[in-house]
C-alpha cells in the first residue's frame, strides 16, 4: 500500500502548498485573532484570551443570528433546491417543445451580478414608488415596507438571491433529469404508472446525486449570497432582522472594526459549516445513488 | 515592545537632526539658491467625491507658489482607509504634510497620532497669522476640530449640515404655501398630515442611513443629548424625556401614516419620483437631488422644537499636519491657508456639496457670492453655520457598535413595537454597559 513517492508529492505539491497558502494558513490567522482586540488600525493587538467568545456566546443577539440564519436556510432551500427541482422535471420530461427556450431564459438573470440584482428590486419593491405597489393599490391594498419588517426583509432577500442562483440550479438538474435513461421512463409509462410513482421511484433515486450537490451548493454558498443584498439594502436591520452569520463577521470586521469578535464569529461560522458537511456526509451521502 | 523603544529612539533622533539642519539651513537660506519643498496631501476624494477639484487645486496652488510643490494622493476606503495608510507610513518614518481627517475620528487621532499643531505652527514659524483663527472661523465650527481634552489638532475643512427637502408642487397640490415651509417640529406633523389626507402623497422622511447623524440633530435640537459626562466617563445620554419626545415625533408619524418608515434609497426614489412631499437630510444630496427630480426641488433649515436652539452636527472632514521638519511645516500651512481661502473654498463647495466652513465665503465676489445668490438651497445650508456642534462619536474600542445598539433602536422606535422612552432607555443601558 505504500506507494507515496516523491513524485507524487511534486504532482500534488501546487494543489496542496496553494490551499495551505490561501485556506489553511488564513484560519489559523482566525483562530490567532479571535483571542486578541484589535481595531485594524492601531498599531497594538491586545491578548484578551476566550474574552471574545464569552462575550459571543453569552449575547442576546447570536440567538437572533442564528434563528435568522435558519430562516435564510429554509427560504433558499424552497426558492433555490425545491422549486427548481420540479421545475426542472417538467422541462426534462414533461414539457414537448420549447424546452430551449425555457431553459436559456431561466438561466440569464444568473448572469447578473448580485448588485444589479440588489438595486432592481429595490424598485420594484419600493413601497411608495414601484411598480409591485402601482399593483397592489389598483387592487386596494397596501404595500409592506418589504426591507423594515422582521421576517418578511429576510423571505424578500432570499427571492433576491433566488433570482441570481435559481437558472444555475436549475440548469444542473435539468442535466440529471435528462440522464434519467428514457427506457426506464417509457417502461414505467407501459405498465401505467401515475406520475407521482414516477417521480418518486425513479427521477428521486437517479437524480440524488446530483440532487445533493445543488443542495449543498444552495446552503452553503446562499448563506455568503446574502452579504452583498444585506450590505446594499439593508445593513442588517431592522433592528438586526436581516443579518446572519455570514453578515455578522463582515459587521464586526469591517464596520465596527472589532476583528476579535469578528474573528471568533468566523470560527463559530466554520464549526457550523463543518456540522452540516459532516451531517451530509454521514447520512445523505448513504441515501444516494452515485452512477460510478 | 523593544522594537517599538528602537523605532521611537530612531523617530527622536531623526526628529533631533532634522530641527538642527532646519536651524542651520534658515541661518544661511538667503545665499543658498531656492529649491522646492516637496510635500504630499492626503486625501479621499475618488474621481466621483470631488477628485477633480482636489487636483484642480493643487495645481492652482503649485503655480502661484514655484517654491513648494505638492503632490496629492488618493486614499481608498474613506477615512479608516486613509488612517491605516497613515499609521502605516507614520511607522516607517515617512508621514505625509497634509491631511483630511474625518471629524468622527478626531478623538482618536488626537489621541494617537504624532501631528503637528497647528496653533504652534503659527506662533513659531507664522507670527503673522496669530489671529488667522479667531478672524476666520466660527467658534462653534472651530470647536469640530478640537478633541474632547481641549487641542486644537487641526482645522475644519469640509461641513455638510441636514436640512429639510421638500417638493413644491405636492405643497401646492395640498393646498400648502411653497414659500411657507414649516419651521418647526409641529408644524412638519401637521404639514405631513395634510399632505396625506389631501394628496394621498406620504408626508415626511427622515433619513435612515446606517448612522444617527439627523437623529442626533432632532434630539439634540430639543435639548436632549446623545453623550453625557458623568465622572469624567463618556456615557449614554439619551435616555431622557426631551430625547424620547423629539423620537416620538417621528415615531408618532410613521404610526398615524403620513410618516415614511423605509430604507434611504427607497425614500429618495420616491421623493425624485414626487411620491413624498418632504425629505430631511444631509446638503451633501443637494447637487444630487436637484439634478435628478423632475420638479424643483426647494430645501429649508433643519426644523427646530418651539423656543429652543437648533443644534445640528457637521458632517466632514479637518486638515491635520503631520510634517515633522520645520521648512515643510511652514509649507504646509501655506497649503493649508490656499485650501482655507474663500477662491479655493468656492471651488471645493461647488465640486463636492460640502459647506466652506470658513466665515465670510459666501459674501466674497471671489467665493460663493454669484453660486449662493443663484442656489436658494445652498444659502439655506450657510444660514445654519453658526448651529453647527460636533457629531458624537461614542468612545472606546466598543463605540461603533454603540453607534450600531442606537441604530437598532430607530427600527424598534419607527415601527412602532416599544415607545421611544422605552426603546431609548434599553438602548441607554446597552451601550453603557459597553463603554
Amino acid at each position: 500500500m505504500n506507494r507515496f513517492t516523491w513524485q507524487s508529492a511534486l504532482f500534488l505539491a501546487p494543489a496542496t502548498i496553494t490551499l495551505l497558502l490561501f485556506a489553511y494558513w488564513p484560519l489559523l490567522q482566525d483562530v490567532w485573532l479571535s483571542f486578541h482586540s484589535w481595531n485594524m488600525v492601531s498599531p497594538t493587538m491586545k491578548f484578551v484570551g476566550l474574552q471574545n467568545y464569552l462575550q459571543l456566546l453569552s449575547s442576546d443577539e447570536l440567538i437572533k443570528i442564528l434563528l435568522n440564519t435558519v430562516l435564510y436556510i429554509l427560504v433558499l432551500v424552497c426558492v433555490n433546491f425545491i422549486f427548481p427541482y420540479l421545475l426542472s422535471f417538467i422541462i426534462a420530461h414533461r414539457l414537448n417543445r420549447f424546452s430551449f427556450f425555457y431553459r436559456s431564459a431561466l438561466f440569464i438573470p444568473s448572469t447578473v451580478s448580485l448588485a444589479v440584482a440588489s438595486i432592481l428590486f429595490l424598485w420594484i419593491l419600493n413601497p411608495l414608488a414601484g411598480p409591485l405597489n402601482i399593483i397592489l393599490s389598483a387592487i386596494g391594498l397596501e404595500s409592506p415596507r418589504w426591507f423594515k419588517e422582521s421576517g418578511l426583509v429576510i423571505i424578500v432577500i432570499g427571492l433576491i438571491i433566488g433570482w441570481k442562483v435559481f437558472g444555475y440550479n436549475l440548469i444542473l438538474l435539468v442535466a440529471a433529469m435528462v440522464d434519467v435513461p428514457k427506457e426506464l421512463i417509457e417502461a414505467a409509462r407501459l405498465e401505467n404508472v401515475s406520475n407521482w410513482q414516477l417521480f418518486r421511484r425513479i427521477i428521486v433515486p437517479m437524480t440524488s446525486s446530483t440532487a445533493l450537490y445543488v443542495f449543498v451548493i444552495t446552503v452553503v454558498f446562499g448563506l455568503q449570497y446574502v452579504l452583498v443584498p444585506v450590505n446594499m439594502l439593508t445593513q442588517g436591520g431592522p433592528d438586526q432582522g436581516s443579518s446572519n452569520l455570514v453578515y455578522i463577521v463582515y459587521q464586526y470586521g469591517f464596520v465596527f472594526f472589532q476583528t476579535g469578535k469578528a474573528s471568533a464569529f468566523a470560527i463559530l461560522t466554520m464549526l457550523i459549516y463543518a456540522l452540516f458537511l459532516i451531517v451530509k456526509t454521514k447520512v445523505l451521502d448513504k441515501k444516494v445513488h452515485y452512477e460510478n | 515592545m523593544k522594537k517599538t523603544t528602537q523605532l521611537f529612539a530612531l523617530l527622536c533622533i531623526g526628529a533631533f537632526t532634522i530641527a538642527a539642519l532646519g536651524c542651520g539651513s534658515s541661518q544661511n537660506a538667503s545665499s543658498k539658491t531656492p529649491s522646492k519643498v516637496m510635500i504630499e496631501y492626503w486625501h479621499v476624494n475618488a474621481e466621483s467625491f470631488g477628485g477633480p477639484s482636489v487636483k484642480q487645486l493643487v495645481e492652482q496652488f503649485n503655480k502661484e507658489n514655484p517654491d513648494i510643490e505638492v503632490v496629492e494622493k488618493y486614499n481608498p476606503d474613506m477615512y479608516k482607509g486613509l488612517t491605516q495608510n497613515l499609521q502605516a507610513a507614520m511607522a516607517s518614518g515617512k508621514s505625509p504634510d497634509v491631511v483630511q481627517m474625518g471629524y468622527s475620528y478626531l478623538n482618536y487621532a488626537g489621541e494617537n497620532l504624532k501631528y503637528a499643531s497647528i496653533p504652534d505652527i503659527i506662533t513659531k514659524l507664522s507670527p503673522e497669522d496669530n489671529t488667522y483663527l479667531k478672524d476666520n472661523f466660527l467658534p462653534n465650527v472651530l470647536s469640530l476640530a478640537t478633541t474632547d481634552d481641549g487641542k486644537q489638532i487641526g482645522l475644519p475643512y469640509s461641513v455638510s449640515v441636514p436640512v429639510l427637502y421638500y417638493n413644491p408642487d405636492v405643497f401646492k397640490q395640498a393646498g400648502l404655501d411653497p414659500s411657507q415651509p414649516p419651521r418647526t417640529w409641529q408644524e412638519v406633523t401637521q404639514y405631513a398630515k395634510t399632505i396625506k389626507e389631501k394628496t394621498g402623497i406620504m408626508g415626511f422622511f427622515m433619513q435612515e442611513y446606517a448612522d444617527n447623524w439627523a437623529q442626533q440633530a432632532l434630539i439634540e435640537s430639543n435639548g436632549g443629548q446623545i453623550l453625557a459626562k458623568k465622572d469624567g466617563r463618556t456615557m449614554a445620554g439619551f435616555d431622557t424625556p426631551e430625547a424620547s419626545e423629539a423620537y416620538q415625533v417621528l415615531a408618532d408619524m410613521v404610526k398615524n401614516g403620513h410618516g415614511l418608515h423605509a430604507t434611504n434609497e427607497e425614500a429618495f426614489q420616491a421623493f425624485l419620483s414626487g411620491k413624498l412631499g418632504m425629505v430631511c437630510t444631509t446638503i451633501g444630496k443637494r447637487d444630487n437631488f436637484e439634478k435628478s427630480a423632475k420638479f424643483t426641488v426647494m430645501a429649508t433649515q433643519f426644523p427646530s422644537f418651539e423656543g429652543k436652539t437648533r443644534k445640528l452636527p457637521a458632517g466632514g472632514n479637518l486638515l491635520m499636519i503631520f510634517s515633522q521638519d520645520s521648512d515643510k511645516q511652514k509649507a504646509a500651512w501655506r497649503f493649508v491657508k490656499f485650501l482655507e481661502s474663500p477662491g479655493a473654498l468656492a471651488l471645493w463647495s461647488k465640486g463636492t456639496g460640502y459647506l466652506p466652513p470658513r466665515k465670510g465665503v459666501t459674501e466674497d465676489p471671489q467665493g460663493l457670492k454669484d453660486f449662493a445668490e443663484q442656489n436658494k438651497n445652498m444659502q439655506v445650508a450657510m444660514s445654519q453655520m453658526p448651529e453647527v456642534v460636533k457629531w458624537a462619536s461614542f468612545p472606546g474600542a466598543n463605540g461603533l457598535q454603540a453607534e450600531q445598539a442606537l441604530i437598532d433602536v430607530r427600527d424598534i422606535i419607527l415601527s412602532g413595537k416599544q415607545s421611544a422612552a422605552d426603546a431609548l432607555k434599553q438602548a441607554a443601558a446597552k451601550i453603557n454597559s459597553m463603554l
